[in-house]
Formats: C-alpha cells, structure tokens, sequence
C-alpha cells in the first residue's frame, strides 16, 4: 500500500502548496508514488478521518479553530512536517511592530474588529509536536523534493546549519553587506536557498529564519556601524522568524 | 420552514472559505460567502517600516499573487517618490505580468475548474482519465513559472523587483530560453483550445454581470490609469475608494464593495467584455469562438475567458521576448532617486482582477499608512448575487446538484481568499 498523505494550509499565502504544484516535472511522479488522501486545495473529494503517515503542513496558527484543526492533523499523522516559514517560524504575520494587534485591528477593521479572533500568528511547534521542518518563504522546490523523498524513505530530512552567507561565497559573489553596506541578512540566515537575493544584488531579508547559532549583536553592530538606525534593523531582523528572535533581537 | 445548505469549507480554492444559503420554502433569505482565513493585518504591519520592506512584505499576501502585489506596490511607491522608470522596466514588468497570468490561469483552468466541467473530483483523477491535458496544462504552468522565475528571480515571492528598477537583468541566454518555451507554448495553446472546444461550459445561472477593469494603457493589457464600468463614467485610479467602497460584513474577515449601491465582477470575464477588442493575434479568434456571446450572463464563462488571457499573455510574452533579442537589453541600472515624504496609487490587473495599492511615507520613507485592495475582496458581493442567482435558477433540483452548481460559481471567480483578507485599511 503506498504511504498516505495529507496536504493541509493554516494562516498563509498558500506558498508552499504553490509550490508543492510548482514541481510540473516532478508532480506526476510524486503522485504516483504515494496516494494523497486529503488534499482540500487540491480535490472536493477528501478522507478527513483516516490515519496519515505524513502531513505536510503550511501557514501559521492563528485562531482556535487552526489550533483545533493542527491538533486534530497531529492525531492522524505518523510524522507532521512543518512546510515554509510561516509553519516553522510564525512568518511575516507574526511580525510585531511595537503596537499591540487589537490596535492595529481597530485601526484596519474598525470597531468590528472587536468581534474577531485576532491572536498573534504562531508557528506549528507551539502547539504539537513537529517531526521535521522545511523553511523558505516560500520553501525551495528541491528542499520539498528531498524532504519527502528522505521521508518515503525512512529518513528524517538534513537540517541545515550554515548561514546564506556560505552558499554565496561558494558562488564568489560580491559580499553586499561588506562591500556595498547593503543591510544583508545573509550572516544570519539559514541557507538552502543557493543565495538567491545577494545574485541578484538584492540584499537578503531573512525569508528562511535565523540560522542556528546566529549572531544577532554581531549584526546589528555591523549594520550600525553601515549607517542604519536601530528602529530599522531591529524591524528588518524580526520579519520572518519574530517568535524565534524575540530575545536575541528585542523590540526597538 | 427554514432550510440551511451549508458548504463548510470550500474546495479546490486558494485559502478558507465557505458558503451559506438559508431557504424560506422557496424564498431565498440569505446567502453568504463567508470567510474564515486567519486575519494577519498587513497594512498594519506595515505601518511604521521603510517603504524599502513593503514590496517584500506584500508580497507574501499571496503566493500565486505575488508578482502582481510586488509590482503594484512598486508602481504605488514610484508615484509616492516621483520616480519614472524606463521604457524598458515597463516592458520587463508587462512580461512579469504574461508570466503571472500563464501560471494562474493554466493553474486555475486546469486543476481546478476543468474538474468540474468534466463531473470529476480533483486534476489527480483528471490525470488519469486525460493524462494528456494535464500534461499540457503542466507545461504551460511552468512556462508561466520560467518567466516569473527569469525576470522576478522567484516563482513564488519574487526577489528581483526594486524601486526603479530590477536587482539584475534578464541574461540573452535566458531569453532565448524563453522564447524556446514561449514557442512551445504556442503549440501547448491550441492543445488546450481543442481540449476546451469538446467540453461543454455548465450553464445553470443566467443573470446579468455588471464589469470593472483598468482601461488598457498602450501595449499593456494589465496597466492603467483609470477604471471602466459597464455603466457608469470611468473612474481616475487615485480615486479607486469611491469604486471600492468597502464595507465589513458580520460573518466574514473579508470586506465587501459595491458602486452605486451595487456589486460588479473584476477579472478575465470583465477585462474581455469590456475591452476585448484592445487584443489581437490567436487569442482575439479564441474569444470569438468560444467566448461567449456579449453581454454574458453566465459566469462560469469567466474560466473560458481565463484560456483566452492564457492565449494572449503566451503571444504577448513573446512579441516582448522577441523585441528584448532584437534590440537587446541596455544595461540599466534602477533609477537613482531621493527619499521624500509623498503620496502613491497604483492599480494593475491581476490574474483575478483589478488590483490597487496606496501607500503614504513620511520624508524619512517610514510607511505612514496603506491601503491594498484585491480583485477577490471586489468580486464577494458580486459573488453572493451570482449565488443567489444559482439558487433562484436551480428551481427544485436535488440539494446536492444544488451544492455542486454553488461550489461551481464560487470556483468560477478563482477566489483567492488569501489575498481578500488583508483589504485592510491603516491610517
């Protein structure tokens, strides 16, 4: 019997189910080898009761009613994966810029805003157990390939422990936080991406999560000294993974 | 008696929605189109960071939208700043936009309508019934993908995309490359044409659909500066609230608009009614025989006029590519500029329809307040006229024909419910 799998999307952009369809050369493969039995993006016809040996999980918790849905996943999941960075780190929704969010809400919603669920956006982990993760924002095709091909068989998938800043120099690109005191977030950043941005003269912003072990007093300090004020660096460190940074990185 | 039909959550969409019908014996008391994506409060978010951080922020509204939000809050920050982009950067963004259109319309045709239209549940049972259409939809899916790829740097959230300009310039190599594709699919397209040709299109609801859509400027099917309707006087983009119009409806976390007192459609179905006579070349045969005859009255129409776009932005895309070759590219570097405080609209048409951005940024460029509103967060009060329209039609069929047909016109808009949560104002 092939594996089952289930597909399933929280608070989000639908990035990574985007791009689990963006593997056109890959899909029909990954279809056959395994048999996705809830996928509600994907089919009006789902199993929304039968054990999963995997689920692959997208976007942040927002509400009781996602943590609900998350808790009722991890019960029927052999192994749940957290895909994209939202799932692993909270995402851009997590992102706090010094108000509180039911201000923010009135200010946006106005006095409707009081009636609706507006918790802050949290990541997969803070509520169940998560078996693997797959960060990126959204998460990297080849990253998700190999995921799953480690998962089918039998293997957890490698976890990645050096900067952007390592797959950059491998591609001898001119250093844009160095060199150009561009406000690059490579240093602190998990790699996987190949170093997309700094390719492309495109400063990083930190899309993937901090790296292990980042030094996040090192950056700033770097980026200080480039000039930039602390409300700006503080804003741009906390972007993507804020529920991970908030120590190391405290709000300006 | 009152009956409730209740579609809790909506498949084969982009995000979490569902829909609610509450029947009085045959009198229609409501129906809702009720949205339950978690709230994320962008534009508040935004307030308060460098316009430097918006587009990569915005982006993350939507995957599938994600080059549209890019370029419009680009477009929105330009006007904010007083830069003018080159001739150049236009053209680049227009195929940015072909690329946008391919990749959502083959996506939203193939996987997730044309189900429909053939009574199957999903484009995995679609691939072994017709493995040879969804192999053709594969491929011009990632055609659309390639040029996202080669001009934004990503498929999805695009990196390459700055004010004034772009990080780095398409290579020749790689423009070669897509022209190879963009040839490839030109064959693809007639594949699909056939395909669309031999499926009948449901035609279960007949109700008048009032349009918006941004009147074309030049070339470029997907940019303005003001907006048509189908009866009333066109509408200057910065003054896009008095279309927009929104209001808060108690069971959902979207916004509704309405003019006049009255919803209207933005999208494929809307841009060709009103301007299908701006395209030419294989698409303009395309929509006059199988498009339908004007004005139309069935939405799901509206993933037919989808295939036409597909078939124009495959042909534009090439003109653009082949022009790029011809003359090559100068090496521009982005538009130097100054920071200043100021104020920016702008509107572009998206895949699903029109889509505005606005920004204001203080003489420092902090964001002082934000405005995006999506094609989806338009389309809801039309959406729930068309259902209900539905139900009305529908007469006594069984409920469960009913839910379909209702499923089918929810899906006709190609919903992205993602995006429509975050029509937020801030400031």
């Amino acid at each position: 019997m092939k594996p089952r799998i289930g597909i399933f999307g929280l608070s989000g952009c639908w990035g990574e189910q985007i791009v689990m369809l963006n593997c056109e050369d890959e899909l029909l493969a990954l279809v056959g080898a395994v048999d996705i039995v809830d996928f509600l993006g994907g089919s009006s016809v789902n199993d929304r009761d039968t054990a999963l040996a995997i689920a692959l999980v997208e976007g942040s918790v927002a509400n009781a009613r996602e943590e609900a849905a998350l808790r009722r996943i991890r019960e029927r999941a052999g192994l749940l994966v957290a895909c994209g960075t939202c799932a692993c780190f909270g995402g851009v929704a997590a992102m706090e810029n010094g108000r509180p969010r039911d201000e923010i809400a009135q200010v946006v919603y106005g006095p409707a805003a009081r009636t609706y669920d507006i918790a802050p956006h949290r990541p997969l982990a803070d509520f169940v157990k998560v078996d693997a993760r797959i960060p990126g924002c959204p998460m990297e095709k080849h990253e998700f390939l190999q995921a799953v091909a480690c998962l089918l068989n039998g293997d957890l998938p490698p976890v990645i422990s050096t900067p952007v800043c390592a797959e950059c120099k491998m591609q001898e690109q001119d250093c844009l936080l160095v060199s150009r005191h561009l406000p690059c977030a490579g240093p602190v950043t998990a790699s996987g991406c190949h170093a997309r941005c700094p390719g492309l003269n495109v400063p990083c912003i930190g899309c993937r999560g901090p790296v292990e072990e980042a030094n996040f007093s090192s950056m700033t300090e770097i980026l200080a000294k480039s000039g930039f004020r602390e409300v700006e660096i503080r804003q741009r460190l906390r972007t993507f993974a804020t529920p991970a940074v908030r120590d190391q990185v405290p709000k300006a | 008696m009152t009956r409730t039909i209740t579609i809790d959550h909506l498949a084969r969409i982009e995000g979490h929605a569902g829909i609610t019908v509450v029947l009085d014996g045959s009198q229609i008391e409501r129906v809702e189109f009720d949205v339950f994506e978690g709230i994320r409060l962008f534009e508040g978010l935004l307030q308060g960071r460098s316009y430097l951080d918006v587009s990569g922020i915005v982006s993350r509204i939507c995957a599938i939208c994600s080059h549209g939000h890019a370029i419009t809050a680009l477009l929105a920050l330009e006007r904010a700043l007083g830069i003018d982009v080159s001739p150049q950067t236009r053209r680049l963004r227009d195929l940015a936009f072909q690329g946008a259109s391919i990749e959502s319309h083959a996506l939203h045709v193939f996987c997730l309508a044309l189900p429909d239209f053939l009574g199957l549940p999903s484009v995995i049972a679609l691939a072994a019934e017709h493995p040879e259409a969804v192999a053709t939809a594969l491929r011009l899916k990632k055609l659309g993908n390639t040029i996202q790829e080669i001009i934004g740097g990503r498929a999805v959230h695009p990196v390459n995309y700055v004010i004034g300009g772009f990080g780095k310039l398409p290579s020749v190599d790689q423009l070669l490359l897509l022209e190879q594709s963009l040839e490839t699919g030109l064959e693809d397209c007639e594949k699909a044409i056939a395909l669309l040709r031999s499926v009948p299109v449901p035609a279960f609801v007949d109700e008048p659909i009032r349009c918006a859509a941004l009147i074309p400027e030049d070339e470029a099917f997907f940019f303005g500066r003001a907006v048509r309707l189908s009866d009333a006087a066109d509408i200057p983009v910065d003054q896009y609230r008095s279309l927009t119009n929104e209001h808060m409806v108690r069971y959902s976390h979207a916004k509704h608009s309405g003019h006049d007192g009255r919803s209207f459609l933005v999208g494929a179905l809307a841009r060709l009614t009103l301007h299908g006579d701006r395209i030419g070349g294989r698409a303009r045969d395309v929509w006059q025989e199988i498009g339908p005859r004007l004005p139309c009255r069935n939405i799901v129409m509206n993933t037919i006029a989808q295939v036409v776009e597909l078939v124009y932005s495959v042909e534009h895309a090439l003109e653009l590519v082949d022009s790029f070759l011809r003359t090559g590219l100068a090496a521009e570097p982005p538009v130097a500029y100054r920071v200043r405080a100021g104020q920016g609209t702008a509107a572009t048409e998206v895949p699903r329809g029109t889509l505005y951005h606005h920004y204001e940024l203080d003489s420092t460029g902090q964001v002082v307040a934000a405005d995006v509103i999506t094609p989806t967060a338009q389309n809801f009060a039309n959406a729930e006229d068309q259902l209900r329209a539905t139900v009305r039609d529908a007469g006594e069929v069984a409920e469960e024909t009913l839910r379909h047909r209702l499923e089918m016109v929810a899906r006709a808009y190609d919903p992205c419910v993602s995006c429509s949560v975050h029509v937020i104002r801030a400031g």
